[in-house]
């Protein structure tokens, strides 16, 4: 396994190798704090995300998300119903905004745990040692199982809870980090600045935390921003097939799938819209992150 | 010569301690995850009683490495997966008999996507910063971002319910349709040695849709490392060497893109491994009736011997693809073999 990912890594073309200095994850959270133009994809997908989050949370919805009109089933999108019904009498508009407070909180805390173990493993992993060899090997031998359906296994053997899913997200995500995080760390150790710090006698692991991991931020966030795109997916396809999330709880998966039963008999919205939500959650996510890594000088173009 | 028998040595020896971490790892998915499977397939009503043989007939009553001890005896003198929770038919009986369907679907798949994916890669380096290239990043922005289980839905919206070029995205022939002959299990392949050639139409017909579902899904990896590899590749000397003594830019780029042979290989291997399990919503979504259907099945059934056995299977199918891998990928690239 290790010698077809260490080709897929060399057919990538090769980006500069020594950094010029540490804080670049602050020039990116600067940049978004200050919504500079200069950097409109990264604004704009940012801005999307956090305007589903806020109106899943705060916005007033026209009808309860969680409570059918028994009376009216399937209508089609009108006046009263913006996005229609689905056949058991729920609003999809307001099952569309209210599943990202279910949705989007999952995939950034799982998002979140695969950093918080990542980068200490990966750190760790990048010290020249039999334990760092052994973890990468673990590694090859984890990633070579068809991680999304372990994570599938996982949620359904351990019961459905909001837990499980974020465990297996953070299971399935992982391995990115860790390999991220050593390959740059590797990268670092050889600059001139580490240098400067162990000659004026910084110990190793204040090395590590001060000037290492820091500058290894702005590539992580932007792999951050993938890595909750994919979790997007994992949680719509894990609810889509029942394992994830339950009706009548809103999730987009769940939506979907509710509407796949109507889909090849002509009504499309019930699963139309909240698949259409799920699209450009991804696409702001990939945004984010083609933003972040034109920001910090690694784009491939 | 010398170099590569050791790479390939090295790797083979590497098989038996792999196989064996893919038996535990199967083995502990279902008895070392927190929660009792029993607990969960009794439900909350059940007695202690009725839990108690739930647990009995799992075998979860015993402890942890008395378990493990007979799962691996198990496994390796009776060459058994256990037997199916629900149907009581043998978990490796279940497998066999849907795997042909599976890897159909899978080869059919990703074939598709190696091709437009492969295709869009070559023709966005070759206009690089033009029309094409925009519309074939267009095209990848969009596939990617659409999980499979949903474009093969719009699928089926579009082609099957407005258009009317699919037929019913129910199973892989028409309900009324005699299936062919069971030879291998494989339906398109078993019309093509009945010679049921109006079978096969009907049989190519309904694995459309699936099949451009995953098409367009996995053909961002192959048009982005396309393009990444042929971008480099048309600036380089040797292409405009040839480009100099006169050959068409058709031969060119087909030169060209044998730099990027290794990297679709390897994408191809890696997918293919990951589909075996990973095709499984689409197989759903399409009722196609493969391995990876049923197993989705297991897990809402909680049908705890059939999930574990297709952890296992599906485990060491990916290991045996990542080694045919590696060994194509030594032989592609006489390099690999110094590291």
């Amino acid at each position: 396994m290790s010698r077809a990912r260490l080709l897929l890594s060399r057919a990538r073309p090769e980006r500069a190798t020594t950094p010029e200095g540490p804080g670049r994850a602050r020039q990116v959270l600067r940049t978004l704090a200050t919504g500079a133009l200069a950097h409109k994809g990264l604004t704009v997908g940012f801005v999307v995300i956090l305007l589903i989050l806020v109106a899943g949370f705060f916005a007033p919805l026209p009808h309860d998300p969680i409570q059918p009109n028994p009376e009216s089933t399937l209508k089609s999108p009108d006046g009263e119903f913006w996005f229609g019904t689905d056949r058991f009498g729920f609003d999809v508009f307001s099952r569309v905004f209210a599943s990202a407070r279910l949705d989007l909180p999952i995939a950034l805390a799982g998002t979140l745990l695969s950093i918080a173990v990542g980068i200490p493993v990966g750190l760790v992993a990048s010290n020249k040692s039999r334990w760092s060899e052994r973890i990468m090997r673990g590694l090859d031998m984890f990633q070579s199982f068809p991680l999304l359906v372990l994570a599938f296994a996982i949620v359904a053997l351990t019961g459905n809870s909001l837990r499980n899913i974020i465990f297996a997200i953070a299971l399935v995500n992982v391995p990115r980090f860790i390999r991220l995080v050593r390959s740059e760390a590797l990268v670092l150790r050889e600059s001139r600045f580490i240098e400067a710090a162990t000659a004026i006698g910084a110990s190793r692991s204040r090395v590590m935390l001060r000037h290492v991991m820091p500058n290894t931020m702005g590539i992580v966030l932007a792999q951050a921003s993938l890595a909750a795109a994919h979790a997007i997916i994992v949680i719509a396809g894990l609810s889509f097939l029942g394992i994830g999330i339950t009706p009548p709880d809103a999730s987009w998966g769940v939506m979907i799938r509710v509407g796949s039963q109507n889909i090849a008999t002509g009504q499309w919205w019930v699963s139309f819209f909240p698949g259409a939500m799920v699209f450009v959650t991804i696409v702001a996510f990939n945004m984010v992150a083609d933003g972040v890594t034109r920001l910090i000088g690694r784009a491939e173009d | 010569m010398r170099y590569r028998t050791g790479a390939i040595a090295k790797r083979l020896l590497f098989i038996p301690i792999a196989v064996f971490i893919v038996i535990t790892l199967a083995f502990g998915l279902v008895n070392l995850t927190p929660g009792d499977p029993a607990l969960v397939i009794a439900g909350d009503l059940a007695a202690d009683e009725q839990v108690a043989a739930i647990r009995a007939e799992l075998g979860t009553d015993k402890p942890v490495p008395q378990r493990y001890a007979a799962y691996v005896r198990e496994l390796f003198t009776e060459r058994s997966l256990g037997t199916s929770f629900f149907t009581k038919r043998p978990v490796w009986d279940e497998i066999t008999q849907r795997f042909p369907d599976t890897l159909e679907l899978v080869v059919l798949g990703l074939l598709g996507a190696v091709i437009y994916g492969s295709l869009l890669g070559t023709l966005s380096s070759y206009f690089r910063r033009r029309w094409p290239d925009s519309l074939s990043r267009l095209s990848v922005t969009i596939t990617q971002s659409i999980p499979d289980f949903f474009m093969g839905l719009l699928l089926i919206y579009v082609i099957f319910y407005i258009i009317g070029w699919a037929p019913a995205p129910v199973g892989r022939i028409g309900l009324l349709d005699r299936p062919p002959e069971r030879v291998t299990g494989a339906v398109i392949l078993d019309t093509l040695i009945a010679r049921d050639w109006g079978l096969l139409k009907t049989a190519f017909h309904h694995a459309m849709l699936p099949v451009v579902t995953l098409a367009l899904f996995y053909s961002s990896h192959f048009a982005k490392t396309t393009r990444a590899v042929l971008s480099r590749a048309l600036k380089s000397d040797q292409v405009e060497f040839a480009r100099a003594c006169g050959l068409s830019e058709l031969r060119v780029v087909g030169y060209a893109f044998r730099e990027a042979r290794t990297p679709v290989v390897t994408y191809i291997g890696i997918l293919f491994a990951a589909l075996f399990g990973g095709a499984a919503i689409v197989e759903t979504v399409f009722a196609w009736g493969g391995m990876g259907q049923w197993a989705i099945d297991a897990m809402l059934k909680l049908d705890v011997p059939a999930i574990q056995g297709f952890i296992l299977v599906v485990g060491l199918l990916t290991l045996l693809v990542y080694l045919i891998l590696d060994l194509i990928v030594v032989a592609l690239d006489p390099r690999v073999s110094y590291e």
